[in-house]
């Protein structure tokens, strides 16, 4: 299950859609706790930001025929790439997986060449997975496919990487900026940071080259 | 190569029947084509542009399996 997070803006409405974009979910699966409402202030005095809670409502299981419709189009994918491996189905999605999700992991040797620089190759394996299945439920049914664990262990690098580099920043009061990562991985760190008081994320760059910076939390200008 | 553009494009489109691929040598190595009914277009094309990348990804591991190149035309 997705963790809460909670994440001011100038306004409500901006602050639910800035953490619906960040958990990557719809309005309708989750649920808003308003914890400080926002003022606009005049000129931008005395204005107070907005703060919410939201927190991802629990899914749905999968129905057991789309599950198996999902691991039929993975094994047809398989096929045509000629790449002999197993498909495995997880009893349950990993955190970092939309809620509501389908997970399978594939198994077998050598199937390096799946997962590709950065992940770049299993992502397209899962995006087509996505919408070979949405197409053919009709309707949406997000998909979680790994390899040989490899999700799990960048998730897990990732996490302590965002951990330790979030310390180094708290004490140096100076900004990092990770290597460029793709849109899941970044997501991943700019969750795993959401609920730290010393430090901030902001996604910089463009494409291939996005990557994340990591930036100390201001004390609030005296006026 | 041509079996898995046929798989990925037949299994998005609403009219398969209508799914063609054909292989051609060209300079670079091998031309994929696919064509598909002109309603389907859009779906083998998908959002900005992403199941096309996402099939091109994949032609190239195949490719590169195979030690050669291939390209996917999308006519």
């Amino acid at each position: 299950m997705m963790e809460e997070v909670e994440v001011s803006a100038k306004t409500v409405e901006e602050a639910i859609q800035l953490a619906l974009a960040k958990l990557g979910l719809d309005r309708e699966q989750v649920e808003v706790t308003v914890l400080k409402k926002g003022k606009s202030g005049f000129l931008g005095l005395r204005s107070g930001e907005a703060r919410v809670k939201v927190r991802p409502l629990p899914q749905p299981a999968p129905e057991q025929e789309n599950v198996a419709a999902a691991k039929a189009i993975l094994e047809g994918l398989l096929q045509s790439l000629s790449i002999s491996a197993g498909v495995e189905v997880s009893p349950q999605a990993p955190p970092e997986a939309h809620p509501g999700s389908i997970a399978l992991e594939i198994r077998g040797q050598d199937l390096g060449i799946l997962i590709g620089r950065r992940g770049q190759t299993l992502s397209s394996i899962q995006y087509l997975v996505n919408v070979l299945l949405a197409h053919r439920l009709k309707r949406r049914q997000p998909v979680f496919v790994d390899v040989e664990g490899y999700k799990k262990r960048r998730y897990q690098a990732l996490r302590s990487l965002a951990e330790r580099m979030a310390e180094r920043v708290r004490g140096s009061g100076q900004p990092i900026t990770l290597e460029p990562m793709p849109a899941h991985e970044r997501r991943i760190v700019h969750l795993a940071l959401m609920a730290n008081e010393a430090v901030t994320t902001q996604s910089i760059g463009e494409g291939e080259a996005r990557k994340i910076m990591i930036l100390p939390k201001m004390a609030r200008p005296r006026r | 190569m041509k079996e898995l553009v046929e798989f990925i494009a037949k299994a998005i489109v609403n009219e398969p029947t209508q799914v063609q691929v054909t292989e051609e040598e060209g300079e670079d190595g091998l031309i994929l084509k696919l064509q598909v009914a002109p309603d389907d277009k859009g779906r083998v094309i998908g959002k900005q542009g992403r199941v096309a990348q996402a099939m091109r990804t994949l032609i190239r591991v195949l490719a590169a399996k195979e030690g050669r190149r291939a390209v996917l035309e999308i006519v």
